[in-house]
Formats: structure tokens, sequence, C-alpha cells
């Protein structure tokens, strides 16, 4: 299967035209069987039993954080759908919708990307090697967040900067209501810019699907509930978090 | 009326037949025992430099039967054009061929074949090359200058002001390298009354060959036998034995019908040799078809004007000073030098007291540049006439008074030399010209009718036209078959069946008992003109004058050697040389020829003059003996310039509201001495009407600035005119008043014929939009729409290459 | 670069009956290239710019052409020649503006081979993309032609998505402008569109001019009798009078009662991807008089709302003068 697919320039040349959008299965089908091997181990591993979500409140996301994230969602999903379903046939007006959500994101990145550095322990999130244990120890507790937790923050995190930073190259190259459009790009750039846009897509399609998975997994939907509402309970802080390494504020 | 035989007088031309029944042969049309077909790769870029070759994909491929690249071919000095080359200077520039046992299997190859091109700079417009910073079509420089003095490359750039200056309509004051002129110039516009002052831009296009350049060539016995599409024949031979790298015996020529060239194939061009080439390398004949888009790549294209110019008129409409400036689009191989040929046409048209002409030649990687049908003076004559117009408003004279006033005629010297004319009536021609188009009562009609108005135009076309030195050769067989020699080449104009008639002319002969000996080299030709500048009617009925003037000396010095008496008792007539005072003592031509063989020495060609050129000789050796030979080169006396002029009649009804204009009448005089060929002259007129039209308005050089892509590689998006755009009628005639430099009185003109047209259109937009100068060819609906409605318009002012 | 000139290989089948041609086209789908008078088809080839697989000729098929009376119209085949549309009594009587059109399109020769369909169903006609060049509307992402030094005079002032090319054909604006139905066929049977939905701009479509998918072959046209003898006006205005694409092209329905415009369809060529549809001045022309007066009055709702390009904005003014003539014809 091609990774990447290739045009000739104006005069002629090989050049890059993008990614190749056959890779778009791929991107689904390899995180379903993960999903499904998942599933099927925890099937059978059978966990303890789930904490209990009454009791006392302490609070883990922030409104301001939890309304990014959300934002970050219906925009990465609007990019998705008018960005993708084209190329799968679906056809409708999609490139001012496409470019209007990215718009969106790219601020809310920015807005996440400045809250982090400047209000937030930005540490909570750093992947240390001492995180490594939680691997082969289970008793090794993490701090406010998991390794896996801190790795799909990372991976997404890394993916929706290359695909920020393409789209708005490619932004740059387009009409829009600010500037005319140009060719100010050589082609073989271009076509690497928007292979890199392509790649992040895929990628992140893949990783949406796993942090949709996750985040639905029934012993892991309290992070959800804590993501709607920003709590999660006294429990379930002391089942899946070390009280030393992250002691949150009692809920309001 | 004279009382000429067949000078005067229409005649079919034997090729009709062929070409109205398609049996005709043009060089695409001929075969050859085991002939492969080749094809080009060109240059996808506009410049750059080869890199490398890989053929690794045509391993195993079924049918393949050689490659050739530049490094089979002699190389070029630049900037000359190249057989094949590895350093590309024009998108189609030809870097290999390959050849196949069919076309389809030698497309594959092509399309598999990659060459690794690295981009080096290009310029399509000359005026962002000459900007201070801007880039060079080629390595060596931006200018190329030819003179006799010496040609080298230059590289002239103007301060980012200058050339918003020279946009701006000012007077160009950037570095020139051409200058002429003469008179006093400063004088000159201090005794004007009314000084007109205008920038200018005429867009160069392609010549629109309807045959493309094909070419088929094998070798035999040492020779190489080249199939091919020119526009003259004996006169390839030099060029072609060069580029094949053989000598002139060693080459043959075939071309017995060429589909037009209109400039671009005046002498052998590098892809004609091609084949040659091939076929030399692979063993097996090689024919090269050019597609139409290849056509359009390496077909070439007129000259294109960026330009400024200054005139100054008298109050009696005489131009008393005129100043032009010429920047030229020269393409990629420095072709053309219709600059300094436009203010050539300015001086002898229009007879300013004083003039100076300046230019600069720059080089483009557009496609190569070439003659086109009176290169300058067509151009310059666009330009001109609504000037014209300008100037006859400013000073209240009618517009065909003023060009009455300073018509050329048998006085007007001219050119920086200010050498005389042979002839030249302008004023009769006009007066003609007006007097059939009904001048006087069209001027004084309502203009406008709603959002229609009434344009009219005159416009005046020059060339030089005419050449000599060139041999003529006729033969009389035992048969008494006439057979006339033509090396001139059939490029459609039947000029190398009209210029033979004035051997048989002299011969008395009727036209059933002569054949054109003509179609190959093989046939022995003489040497030849290039069929090109309007010269063919001039030169060649020159030419043949004297060889048959050869020829009659000769068969009366038979006779007296057979029958008694001296030569100049004898004349001859109705195929007989008989005795002035006893008609009855007479030979037949048939007997004369017979004779002819007998005494061999200069009667039968075993002796020649010496001054014939080399071709010639070659000819006359080869049929030494087969009869009478009459050959002579052309050393009758020439002095100063051949004028060849037309004048053109135009009424358009302009649109205001589309841009379009419908041509209501058109006339057309031709000023060419004595017309030989009336049908020959209507139809110059005529088509060079519909060229005119074509520069008017429609025919389009668009080239990407910023990728250098050619838009126009079709006849659809060349734009030539349809018969829609153009009249059902065009009205012509000719002045008829014979040239004393000419036997039969006769000059050229093909080029003028178009020249009056395209001015006598711009002079008639101009008027149809109150005195409007656009200073532009072609004017497109676009350009009208935008004037009427008060915009800009979207080109930037002398932009080049966008329509 | 190599310049081709000589026909690929390709498999020619000349179907008798519409149910094979649709065989051919679902087995065939986007490798499947339809021909009918090939006046877009084979420079294409020549070109190697578009490489079917194979070519189903539908000039042999008769139920695909002629000129059929209906209860409610008339139906005509796609490979109906524009000769024939041209000449044909009724469509001169009640559909004139169809023959006018038709009498516009290319040249005499072009239209004696051309068929209606592929007239209908021809391809942008961008200098950049015949060129073979991998723009958008080629599959590639680049526009060659909306650039800052792009030579793009004949190119779209509505519309434009990326890709600028307009719509070429001189009937589809005479189409919009009757109402008509595009009849499309397939092996699933049959679809009706209204031509004003057949067009597809590149916002949605940007490889593609029509609705048409692969397997989907266009086989008549039917015209309502709902605009049938109405004031007609068309009217094209290109570089040359033969065998040219409209720089700005107008064909205007009108239905007047008692001298008033009760309805009016005003639909321009050469100005969008697709036929582009005056709403805004049909509004404004309800209830008024044809006239000089209204054409005036109209006249400038033409271009309001247009983007030009480096190169067109001629367009503007030329679109609102025909405008202007159509309403004061």
């Amino acid at each position: 299967m091609e990774i990447v697919t290739y045009k000739e320039d104006v005069w002629g040349r090989e050049v890059i035209l993008g990614v190749s959008w056959d890779l778009l299965w791929l991107a689904i089908v390899v995180p379903f069987v993960l999903i499904a091997l998942h599933a099927v181990y925890h099937a059978i591993r059978k966990g303890s039993g789930r904490p209990s979500s009454s009791g006392e409140r302490v609070s883990r996301h922030d409104r301001i954080d939890r309304l990014f994230h959300w934002i970050m969602a219906v925009s990465v999903f609007a990019l998705l759908i008018t960005g993708i379903f084209p190329i799968i046939g679906l056809n409708f007006s999609w490139l001012t919708l496409h470019w209007v959500a990215g718009i969106v994101l790219t601020v809310v990145v920015a807005f996440h990307i400045v809250r982090s550095l400047f209000w937030q322990d930005l540490k909570s999130m750093w992947i240390a090697p001492s995180d490594l244990k939680e691997l082969t120890d289970a008793a090794h507790k993490p701090g406010k967040y998991s390794l896996a937790q801190k790795s799909m923050h990372a991976a997404v995190a890394v993916l929706t900067l290359l695909v920020v930073a393409s789209g708005l190259v490619l932004f740059a190259l387009i009409d829009t209501p600010w500037w005319e459009r140009s060719n100010a790009l050589s082609e073989d750039t271009l076509g690497l810019v928007f292979l890199l846009h392509g790649l992040s897509t895929l990628a992140l399609i893949a990783l949406i699907c796993l942090h949709v998975y996750f985040g639905l997994r029934p012993e892991k939907l309290f992070y959800l509930r804590s993501m709607v509402s920003g709590w999660i309970s006294r429990d379930e802080l002391s089942a899946n978090h070390d009280p030393k390494r992250w002691a949150p504020e009692k809920s309001a | 009326m004279n009382n000429y035989k067949h000078i005067g007088k229409d005649f079919v031309p034997p090729d009709i037949v062929g070409k109205v029944t398609g049996k005709a042969k043009y060089a695409e049309d001929f075969r050859a025992d085991g002939m492969v077909f080749a094809r080009l790769y060109t240059s996808p870029m506009a410049h750059g430099r080869v890199i490398g070759i890989d053929t690794s994909a045509l391993e195993g491929m079924q049918g393949i039967v050689g490659i050739l690249t530049a490094d089979d071919v002699p190389a070029m000095e630049a900037p000359n054009a190249a057989i094949l080359t590895n350093l590309p200077v024009y998108i189609g520039d030809p870097i290999l061929a390959v050849a196949a046992e069919d076309e389809k299997t030698a497309e594959d190859a092509i399309a598999r074949i990659k060459v690794h091109i690295e981009p080096l700079p290009f310029t399509v417009d000359p005026l962002d090359s000459l900007v201070e910073g801007g880039p060079n079509a080629r390595e060596e420089g931006n200018v190329f200058a030819r003179s006799s003095e010496g040609s080298g490359f230059r590289t002239i750039k103007w301060s980012a002001e200058q050339i918003a200056d020279f946009r701006a309509g000012k007077e160009p004051t950037g570095e020139w390298v051409h200058e002429w002129g003469y008179g006093d110039l400063e004088k000159g516009f201090a005794d004007a009354s009314v000084v007109v002052e205008e920038p200018f831009v005429t867009i160069g296009y392609a010549h629109m060959s309807m045959e493309p350049r094909t070419a088929m060539a094998y070798w035999q016995n040492g020779s190489c036998y080249v199939y091919g599409s020119a526009q003259s024949q004996s006169f390839w031979i030099p060029g072609l034995a060069r580029l094949l790298g053989v000598e002139q015996k060693d080459v043959v020529l075939i071309s017995e019908n060429t589909g037009g060239g209109f400039g671009s194939k005046i002498g052998a061009y590098p892809i004609a040799a091609l084949p040659g080439w091939f076929s030399k390398k692979i063993g097996r004949p090689v024919q090269l078809r050019i597609t139409r888009e290849q056509e359009y790549y390496i077909g070439s294209a007129r000259v294109g004007f960026q330009g400024w110019i200054k005139m100054g008129f008298a109050t009696n409409g005489r131009i008393t000073a005129a100043d032009v400036f010429i920047v030229e689009d020269i393409g990629p191989n420095a072709t053309g030098g219709d600059g300094s040929s436009a203010g050539g046409a300015i001086s002898l048209v229009y007879d300013p007291g004083a003039m100076r002409f300046r230019g600069v030649p720059v080089l483009t990687n557009t496609t190569p540049r070439g003659a086109q049908r009176g290169p300058g003076q067509n151009q310059i004559a666009a330009v001109m006439a609504p000037l014209m117009d300008k100037a006859a408003r400013q000073l209240n004279i009618d517009r065909l008074e003023i060009r009455r006033i300073n018509a050329v005629n048998n006085d007007t010297t001219v050119y920086e030399e200010q050498e005389p004319v042979t002839s030249a009536y302008m004023k009769e021609a006009l007066d003609k010209g007006a007097d059939m188009f009904g001048w006087t009562g069209k001027s004084k009609r309502p203009k406008r009718d709603g959002n229609k108005v009434i344009g009219l135009g005159i416009g005046q076309g020059y060339h030089s036209a005419g050449a000599t030195g060139f041999d003529g050769l006729v033969r009389i067989t035992p048969d008494g078959v006439i057979h006339l020699h033509s090396g001139v080449g059939n490029l459609g104009t039947y000029s190398y069946a009209v210029t033979t008639r004035a051997a048989a002319e002299v011969l008395k002969c009727d036209w059933e008992d002569c054949v054109i000996e003509r179609g190959t080299t093989e046939a022995n030709l003489p040497w030849s003109s290039y069929q090109a500048g309007s010269v063919s009617i001039f030169t060649h009925t020159r030419a043949n004058y004297v060889a048959a003037m050869d020829a009659v000396e000769k068969m009366k010095q038979i006779a007296a050697e057979s029958l008694g008496g001296a030569a100049s008792d004898y004349d001859i007539d109705g195929k007989q040389v008989f005795n002035v005072r006893n008609p009855r003592q007479a030979m037949s031509y048939g007997a004369i020829a017979a004779r002819a063989i007998q005494l061999g020495g200069p009667y039968s060609g075993a002796v020649y003059p010496d001054d014939i050129h080399e071709i010639t000789k070659r000819s006359v050796q080869n049929l030494a003996g087969s009869g009478l030979i009459g050959v002579a080169k052309d050393n009758l006396e020439q002095k100063g310039v051949i004028p060849g002029l037309a004048c053109a009649f135009v009424e358009i009804e302009l649109d205001l509201e589309t841009g379009k204009y419908e041509i209501l009448d058109y006339v057309g005089v031709a000023e060419c001495g004595t017309v030989v060929h009336p049908q020959g002259v209507a139809a110059q007129m005529k088509g060079g009407a519909v060229w005119g039209m074509g520069m008017a308005a429609t025919e389009r050089h668009v080239y990407d600035p910023q990728n250098g892509l050619p838009a126009n590689v079709g006849y659809h998006q060349c734009g030539i005119p349809t018969y829609l755009d153009t009249p059902l009628h065009v009205r012509t005639a000719a002045v008829d008043l014979p040239d004393p430099q000419n036997p039969f009185g006769a000059r050229g003109i093909g080029e003028p014929a178009m020249g009056c047209s395209v001015a006598a259109l711009m002079s008639a937009i101009s008027d149809a939009l109150d005195g409007h100068v656009f200073g532009r060819t072609p004017v497109s609906p676009d350009m009208i729409i935008n004037h009427v409605a008060g915009r800009e318009q979207s080109f930037e002012p002398l932009q080049t290459n966008n329509y | 670069m190599a310049s081709y000139d000589v026909m690929p290989d390709v498999q020619l089948f000349q179907p008798a009956s519409i149910d094979d041609a649709l065989n051919l086209a679902e087995r065939y789908g986007r490798d499947g290239w339809i021909l009918g008078g090939g006046q877009d088809t084979y420079g294409w080839l020549k070109d190697r710019a578009k490489q079917p697989k194979a070519m189903i000729d539908l000039n042999g098929i008769e139920s695909l052409r002629g000129i059929r009376q209906r209860d409610d119209g008339v139906e005509i085949g796609a490979t109906t020649t524009l000769r024939e549309i041209m000449r044909d009594e009724t469509i001169n009587a009640d559909y004139e503006l169809l023959a006018l059109a038709a009498g516009r399109v290319a040249s005499p020769q072009i239209r004696n081979a051309g068929t209606l369909g592929g007239n209908l169903v021809q391809d942008a006609r961008c200098w950049y993309y015949r060129r073979g060049l991998a723009c958008y509307r080629a599959g590639g992402n680049i526009c060659y032609a909306d650039s800052p030094e792009g030579m793009n005079r004949e190119h779209c002032v509505f519309g434009a998505s990326r890709c600028v090319a307009v719509s070429p054909s001189d009937t589809a604006t005479a189409m919009v402008a009757l109402d008509a139905t595009m009849v499309v066929q397939s092996v699933d049977g049959e679809r009706q569109l209204p031509a004003a939905r057949f067009f597809k701009g590149p916002d949605t479509h940007i490889t593609q001019m029509t609705a048409l998918r692969p397997g989907e072959v266009l086989t008549a046209v039917r015209l309502p009798s709902s605009w049938a003898g109405s004031r007609f006006y068309f009217e094209k205005v290109a570089d040359r009078n033969v065998w040219d694409f409209a720089l700005v092209s107008i064909a205007v329905a009108l239905k007047i009662d008692d001298g008033i415009v009760s309805d009016s369809r005003i639909v321009c060529g050469g100005v969008a991807c697709t036929p582009h549809r005056l709403r805004h001045v049909e509004k404004a022309l309800a209830g008024k008089a044809p006239g000089a007066e209204t054409a005036e009055l109209l006249a400038p709702l033409a271009s309001e709302g247009a983007k030009p390009l480096n190169y067109n904005h001629f367009k503007l003014p030329l679109l609102e003068n025909l405008l202007r003539r159509a309403l004061r014809a």
C-alpha cells in the first residue's frame, strides 16, 4: 500500500501530492483492532471492583479547561467531517467550514498552550522516568495523570500541532476574506505540507478512536464525567491516583 | 494595357489539381522502405540545464529503434537554435528524440524517459528582464545585438525608475544598442506645430503555418535525402548541408508543396536536420513528425515590440521629425531584426524630415522569434495609423489628406543613407482606394446609432520587395518542350510558377508547351532566392528573364549557324526561330535544341558562365547535352530601395456594449508595379487582409509569467480569425504602374498586403472611440469594454505576451 | 515533455441498446468514457491528459437520438446533434432559446458532430487544466490560474472555490433558463435532476462539472411546457464569432402578462463554474415592464457579488451590458 501519492509539477517533475487516502481505512481498522484486543484482555482479566462515585468530590478539571476540551473536540470533529467526507465521496461545500473550524481549533490550542505554560502545573502532564513504573508495578499510582493519559496527551499534542501548523500554511494559500491566494510555495514544499497535514490527520483519527474508547470504558467513565462536570470522587481519586503526587482541592 | 502573352494574365498553376484533389504530397506524406518514426522529448521548463537522462525504463520495450541526444548532433554556438540541446531556453526546446517502428511506441518511450533538468532563471517579458535585478533569459546575458561590426551578448539593465517611466509613456532613458537616424531631429521638432507622443506594444504571435515542420530523411550513396517543409528550395541547400555536416552536393531536398511558412521556413532550420542525423545513426530512414503543439513551440513567432514614439507635424501635415525607441522581444535565439526594419518603414512610408531610431533587442524564454510577414513593418504600421489620425485631428486635416501629403513617391529618399526608391505610387494607391471605398461620402455620414459606432480607418503597408543576383535556368529539349527550372520552392503563393512565366513571355511560347521543373533539387534547379520578404516576383521574373534572354540569343546563334546569316537577322515566335527578312527560313525550337546538343559548348550547357552559383553550375552540368540551355545570373542594373506598398480602407461598426466590431467594408489597393498575376495579387491582398484582422483583434500569445508556460499551443487558443470575424467580401485593386527596374515592371506585395490591413483596423477602432489610442495590438474586446466603462485595463502598461 | 498526438490504446464499445451501454458504464466506472460526438474527447485522449480504458460510444443507440413531444413538453435525446436542435421546428417554435444557444456553439462542423449531451457535460476550458497539469480539477493540490501572476482572462468571477474555471457550455445556460430536467440513467435505474442541480461547482465537485456519478449516463433532457413560448433572449460574446467559448453569455426567459414580467429566468455563462442564475435580478424584475428604463435600473445588479481575478474584471461591465440588452430587447 502506498503512503504517499505523487503528481507531476508544472514542469513535469515528480513531486509529492499528499498522503494516500487509502490509508484511511488503516487509520480506522488499526485502532479498532487494538480496542478489540484491549476489550477482550480486560474482560478476561476482570478488574477489581469499581470505586464509588459518591461521597466527597474533588476537583479534577476547571470549567475553563473543560470548555477548552469540548470546543477542541467539536472543532476537531468538524474538521474531520469537513476534511474527510468529501474524500470518501460525500460531496458538500466543505472548504469554508473547514477553515473556520481550523481557526477555532488554532485559537483554543493557542489558548491552551498559553494557559498551561503560565497558569497550570506543566509538570503534571510531563512524562518522567519514574512514570514508567506504572507499567510494571500495579501499586505505583500516578499523580493527576496516568502514564497512559500523559502519552495520549503528548501524542495528541504533537499531532494537533502538526495538523494545525500545516493547516495554517495551507490556509495562507487559499482565498479568504482577508487575503487572496498565492502560489507562494514551491510545489514540492506544498506537497510536503499536504503530506504532513494528511499524515497527522490520519494519526489523529486513530488516536481519537482510542481516546473515545478509553473515555467510554466503564472503569474510566468517571474521567469522562470529570471532563463534563469537573469532579471525581475521593474514592476514585484514591483508587487511581497517588494522593501524595496529586492532592486536588475539594470540589465546590 | 500591355500586350504581354503571359504577364498580367491569370493561369492555372500546375500544382492546383493536386491541392484540390488531396493528391499533393507534403513532407509528412512521404514514406521510404524501412522508415521509422521519431518523436521529440522537449523541454518542460523555460530555461534549464539537463543534468541527466535516464532511459533505463525503455529496456525491453518492443519496437524502439534508437535514441538521439544533443551529444549525437553538432553543437550550435549560443544564441543560435540547436538541433537538440542540453541547455533548453524555452518550453518546447527539443532535448532528445526516440525512433520506433510506430509513432505510438515512440511516444510511449518518450513518456517513460526521465530527463533531470536543473531550472535556471527565466523571463517571458523583456521589461521584466531589462529591469535591474531581473532574470536573464540566457546565462550569457539578456541582450544580443547583431550587427555587421560584430554580434554579441550584452547584459543591460535599466533602473526600476527608468522602467516605470517607460511604462508611464515617457521617453526611455535606459541604455540601447542600436541607433541610426538622419536629418536634424531637434530642428524637426522645433518646426512642428503638433507633436504626438505615445508608448506602444505589439504582441508577437505564432506564424501558424498549417503544415508543421515535419521532415523525413535517409542516406543513399553518401547523399542525404531530406523531405522537408521549406519556404524556399535551392536557398535551403547551403544551410541544410551545414547542419548535416556535408557538402552542398551531397544534399537533396524534396519539397513539392509547403503548407505555409510566412517567414518561419525561409532557410533550413535546425530541426529539419534531425532526421538526417538520426538516420545516419541507426541506418534507417527516419520521419520526424512535428505535432501541432510542437509547431507552436519550435515554429517561431513574430517579434514583439514595447516602444515609444514621438512625431512632429508641420501645420500643413508634413512630418517634420520622428523619434522611435523599440524594445524588441527576440525570444531565446536572438532572431529577428524587426525593430530597425520598423524604423525603416517609418522613414519610407511617412518620409519624416528627420528621424532617429533606437532599439534594444532583449532575449526572452518564449518561443523562438523569426521574421513573420512584414517583420517590423507591419507592427509599426499598426502603431502609426492611429497616430497619424491623432495628428490629423489636431491639425484639422482630413485623415486621408495627411497620408497623401506624406506619401512616398518617386522622389522620396529613404532610410539612414537616404537612398532613392525604384518607384513608388502611394498617393495613387490612396486615391484609388479612397475612390473605391467612397471615403468622402462615408466620412460625412453620422457615426453613432445607439450603442453602435461606425469607425473608418486607413492603413498603409510597406516591405522592400525585391532582390538581385540570383540565377535563372531554362532548357529546351528536342521534343520542343520548354523546361522552366524553378528553385524558388512552393510555399503556396504560386510564385514558383508565376515567375517562370517571365521566361515563357520572353520565349513567346504557349504555356502548354512549358514544364516547370521543381519540387526536388534533383530536378536540377538554379540558385534561387529565399522566397521571403516579398522578393520572389521582382527577383525571379528578373532571373527567369535573363535566362530566357540567354536562350533566345543562343537560339538565334544556332539558327544563324544552321541557316546562314547573322544571329541579329533572326527573331522568335510561334515556337520557331525565323529570319526576320524571310520568315520561311526558320527552325523549330525542337530542331534548335537538337542542334544545340550537337554543337555542345554553351549551347548544350557544357560551358556555362563563371558567375553563376555553385548550385546552378551543378544543375547545368547534370543537364548538359539534354537540350538548349539558357542560364544566367541576374546582373541587371538595380539601384535604390524596391518598395512593395499597399493601402487599405476599412469601415467597422463597433458595439460599445460588447467590445466587438463588425467589418462592414474593406478595400485594399496594391502598389506592386505591374501586376504579373492578377489572381495572385488579389489572393495576397485578401490573405493579407485576414492576417491583419487577426493581428488587430484575435491572435494571441499568452505566457504565464510565474511558470513560463505558453497558453497558446493549438489552433483554438491562438485565435486565428474565422470566417465570421472577417468580411464576406474584401475588395482589392492594384495601381498597376510599372517599376523601371524590373523587365516587366513588377514588384512584390505579400507583406504590405497585411500591414495595411492591421493599420486600417487600428485606425478605424481609434476613430470609433473618438480618437482613443490603445497603443497596442491586438485590441481585444475586453480592452474596448474596459475603455468604454472607464475602467483600468487589467494588464500593466507595456505588459506583453498577455493576450 | 512528450507531445503525444497519437491515440492511446483504448477499447471501443459500440452498444446498440441503452441497457448494454449502462452495463458497460457500470463495468468500467471511472475508467469508462462516454462518447457522443467526440468533440471533447479526442483532444483529451490524444494528449493523454485523460486515460480511460474504454470508450462507450452512444451513437448507435437509436433511442438516445431525436426530439419527441411529451404531454408536459418535449424530450431531447442526448445524442441529438446541435445542428438538429438548431433546425428543429418545435424547438424553434416553443423553445427558441435553446435553438439560439445551440446555434452559437463552436462552429458548423462541430455542431454537425457535437451532441446536446456532450455539450452539456463537456469539461472545463481552463488552459492550465487542458494542458494536462495536475491542478485541483485534475485531482491535484494547486490552482495555477488563480495566482498573483495567473493568466485568467477567461476565468470566473462568481462561485470560485480553489478552481476558477468556468462552465463552457452554451446550451447549459439555456437549460437552466428553461427549467429543464436532466434524465440520468444507470444500471440502478433512472433519476431526474433539475438542470440547476445538474451542474456542479468546485466547492462540492472540484474534479467534475456535473452531478453524474461513475456509471451514470445523461440520456435525455426534458423541457417543460411551463416555459414554452416565453419571450427569449440569448447572446454570447466571445473573442471570435466562430469556434470560441463565451467570455460572457446570457440566456433569458421572460413570462410577460399585460406587458409586465410575471416570472423570469436569467442565466449567465462564462462567469461562474456553473450556469450562473441572477436570482436577485429575477426578483427585482418581477412586476416591471421590460424596456430601456428597467434595463438601466437593473443592469448594475448583474455584477453584484462578483470577485474578479487579475485579468477578467471586464466581465463585470460586459455582464451588465448583456443584461441591459436582454431587458431592452
